[in-house]
């Protein structure tokens, strides 16, 4: 009997062990698909709905822009070949002849404007990229190959609102002939790769352009996995089921840099993880001394060494690092409990209750970071208290700006300038409209019109100064966003976390 | 027999109308779906109108009566984020979870039951203790990190099972060991304990007496007579299978519908939820059906009347 018993344990146990699970390790020789690891599934595909960063990681590479940035993040020309400024209001656009497509539909200044007006204000409600163009007020079709954009208030930047997601180009035909439905879920763009399939929660799948008017690029075919599970996507990507992988923890950072076969790669990402604090709360959540005392109280040092094991930078102010308006002479947000203290008697604070509402994990480490956060200010007397809350209850909060005092925000710097990021998210009627200092807004509010670089950064520089003073949001962080890559690929990511398959080369 | 099904068809139709009513009320009170649907800066008349084009400025009474009518015919309405049908959505990931909750299943039952019938031959033996030893962590280590760790090990570092996603037979190994380990302990843990009851009956003591080989008593004398135990155990667990397989799919990127209820729990996506949820429903009273009818199989003095 102990005999049978041991003898089947070991046949199955053995049977187990011999199934063929054959998965090499990748190697460059003859590679022509590259798979991407992941955080999670794409939800959308229709470019000018889907602006999370998992959607425009793939729509960036079937869709193309008028304007797009190089790896320098300067403007390069993409489908249109220049541009330039007619008058205060208009800026011309030449398009790029001979594009067609993913169907065969040729590209033309019709499509353009067929495409920029769904994201006009006066768009369907859920485009979600319909804040790019506030101030545009027309396009108008010139010739097949040219438009011109009219906008109501002179707009420096309207070549940089082209190189996002708003900027994306549609083909108008193929659209209005399958609706909005199927255009989501079989989308065709002009970009290097092509759409083939998409079986959700498991893969994303594109395959080469070869006619993309940009060159060849370096893959025949292009996977995207979502691999939600962190240990699950670095262990992928050591074994090489994956090329490179989005979202590495910082932990794991040393860990594959030691190995003979994957790398990490960082940059510093094109925005902040800040604390928004809701203004029009009662004492001491609306008083500017408290906000500094917020902010004197966080060791953000501490921060950047043990939870994020180094891999970020410690803010100077409210224009990230990237942000042609960042000032590099600016010291970093100062850290003294002692001035934190005496702020606070100043003011009177008797231990009225602050709130900090935290998700867990709307973004990396923001949980434990709310955690230290909230410590830290207990450390100085705050009365400071930490309720975790659900996505769609902070989405909730958010749109009825129903805060109850602090809360963890990411701004991102989308068009690495002030007026694409905390005049974007703070400016008179946006979303995070909390605090009015009308000297402010007119700084910011000049500068964003104005066509004078040099008033333009020294109206930013002094909007900054009175920023500081008042601090609806207390920046903690310009993390570095962290991929495991293969050490046989060339890959510099990019700060504004997009994707571009034309930077990925084969050493 | 016919007059038993019927009864028990009639309770599960109430059951079911239940957990609906639970969910649709539990979801309406969580959240609103509208605010995620839109971007940041939407006006208040944007949210109106596009509130009103999913219906959901409709008193919750009536949206409930829309919801009942639609339910009795199979329809849960569209995805607000996927802007499919909602069943057929749930109905496309059903096979990827029901293929890793039977493997599972498989996997569990062809070890817990001889593990749980062997311990018991010799109680407190090496075998014994050590299996029991096994069965506790597995009944006690979270299924993310048994999961984890069997990447680590049989993946990554013995080479030998692909680390995530779903595709060849291969791939199904570990997602199956991490979401059958917790029925494997129970089951094996129940049989040890029924065999160890049955084994000190008369009736053994009579079949040792005849001089009846001794793996024809245990498997076929005493074994059977632990089925009642063991097949309810097995039917409970079954169920279990897949609520667990949120955990286990998430770990393994395994596109079932574990990782769709979370996502559309996330985008409050109601009809997606409520479409899971019934069928998950289903599933159980499918198996209790198939449990009570077994008994009446495995021990004819059972007997629906």
């Amino acid at each position: 009997m102990k005999t049978f018993a041991r003898h089947h344990l070991w046949l199955v146990a053995l049977a187990l062990l011999l199934l063929p699970a054959l998965c090499a390790a990748g190697a460059p020789a003859g590679k022509t698909e590259l798979v991407v690891g992941t955080g999670g599934d794409v939800q959308r595909l229709d470019p000018h709905i889907a602006t999370n960063v998992i959607d425009i990681t793939v729509t960036f590479n079937i869709f193309d822009k008028l304007v797009q940035r190089g790896q320098d993040s300067k403007l390069q020309p993409a489908l249109a070949t220049e541009w330039k400024r007619l008058n205060d209001n208009t800026w011309q656009f030449k398009l790029r002849r001979g594009v067609k497509f993913h169907n065969g539909e040729p590209f033309n200044a019709e499509t353009v404007k067929f495409s920029l007006g769904r994201t006009l204000p006066t768009g369907d409600p859920k485009i979600m990229t319909r804040g790019t163009f506030l101030a545009v007020d027309r396009i108008d079709v010139v010739d097949e190959y040219t438009i011109n954009i009219v906008t109501k208030v002179p707009d420096p930047l309207i070549p940089d609102r082209l190189a996002f997601h708003g900027g994306t180009i549609i083909p108008k035909q193929y659209f209005e002939k399958v609706g909005a439905e199927q255009f989501n879920l079989k989308p065709v763009g002009t970009g290097p790769l092509k759409f083939v399939e998409w079986v959700k929660d498991d893969h994303v799948t594109l395959e080469a352009n070869k006619e993309w008017w940009g060159g060849k690029i370096a893959f025949e075919r292009v996977t995207f996995r979502p691999i939600p599970e962190a240990a699950a996507r670095v262990s992928a990507l050591l074994k090489g089921e994956a090329d490179i992988i989005t979202r590495l923890p910082p932990d794991d950072v040393d860990r594959l840099n030691k190995s003979p076969n994957v790398m990490a790669v960082g940059v510093p990402l094109a925005g902040l993880y800040v604390l928004a604090t809701n203004y029009k709360r009662p004492f001491p959540m609306d008083n500017k001394y408290f906000h500094q005392a917020l902010s004197l109280a966080i060791d953000r040092q501490t921060i950047v060494k043990n939870l994020w094991r180094g891999q970020g930078v410690v803010p100077n102010g409210v224009y990230p690092k990237g942000n042609w308006a960042h000032d590099p002479n600016l010291p970093p947000l100062e850290y003294s409990k002692e001035k934190a203290k005496a702020l606070l008697k100043q003011i009177g604070y008797k231990g009225e209750e602050v709130i900090m509402e935290s998700t867990i994990g709307f973004f990396a480490n923001e949980r434990q970071m709310s955690e230290a956060v909230v410590e830290m200010w207990r450390e100085v007397g705050i009365n400071a208290k930490l309720e975790i809350i659900e996505f769609s209850v902070r989405a909730q909060k958010n749109r009825e700006r129903s805060f109850k005092g602090i809360w963890f925000s990411d701004p991102i710097d989308t068009l690495l300038d002030p007026d694409g990021m905390v005049w974007r998210l703070q400016g008179p009627g946006t979303a995070q409209d909390y605090l009015r200092v009308p000297e402010w807004d007119k700084l910011m509010d000049e500068a964003r019109i104005s066509l004078n670089h040099a008033k333009r950064k020294a109206n930013y520089d002094a909007a900054h100064k009175i920023y500081l003073e008042y601090l609806p949001w207390i920046p903690v962080i310009q993390p570095i966003e962290s991929y495991g890559v293969q050490r046989f690929l060339d890959w510099k990511p990019r700060p504004t976390q997009d994707f571009m398959i034309q930077d990925v080369k084969l050493r | 027999m016919r007059q038993f099904l019927l009864r028990r068809l009639v309770r599960s139709l109430v059951v079911l109308w239940g957990i609906s009513t639970i969910v649709f009320v539990v979801m309406r009170l969580s959240g609103d779906p509208v605010t995620l649907l839109l971007p940041q800066d939407a006006t208040k008349a944007d949210v109106e109108r596009v509130t009103h084009q999913l219906g959901l400025d409709k008193p919750l009474w009536t949206q409930y009566l829309i919801f009942l009518a639609n339910l009795a015919r199979l329809d849960f309405g569209t995805s607000i984020h996927l802007r499919q049908p909602a069943f057929s959505i749930v109905v496309e990931r059903l096979p990827a979870t029901l293929e890793l909750a039977a493997a599972a299943f498989v996997f569990a039952v062809a070890f817990a039951l001889p593990i749980g019938v062997l311990a018991a031959r010799r109680p407190n033996s090496v075998f014994d203790n050590l299996a029991m030893l096994l069965a506790a962590f597995g009944q006690a280590a979270p299924t993310f990190f048994v999961g984890i760790m069997l990447i680590l090990t049989l993946s990554l570092w013995a080479d030998i099972f692909p680390t995530s996603g779903r595709g060849r037979f291969a791939h199904l190994v570990l997602p199956a060991i991490t979401l059958g380990a917790y029925a494997l302990a129970s089951i094996a843990r129940l049989t040890r304990s029924a065999m160890l009851e049955v084994i000190r009956k008369d009736y053994i003591r009579t079949a040792r007496a005849k001089g009846l080989s001794e793996r024809l008593i245990l498997w076929r004398h005493a074994f059977r007579n632990t089925a009642i135990p063991v097949v309810t155990i097995m039917g409970i667990q079954l169920g279990a299978l897949l609520g667990g397989a949120v955990v286990t799919e998430t770990v393994f990127s395994w596109p079932g519908i574990g990782r769709l209820a979370i996502q559309s729990i996330y985008n409050r996506d109601y009809a997606v939820v409520q479409a899971t949820v019934f069928l998950t429903a289903v599933w159980f009273v499918l198996i209790n059906l198939a449990v009570d009818v077994l008994y009446g199989w495995l021990d004819p003095r059972i007997r629906y009347s």
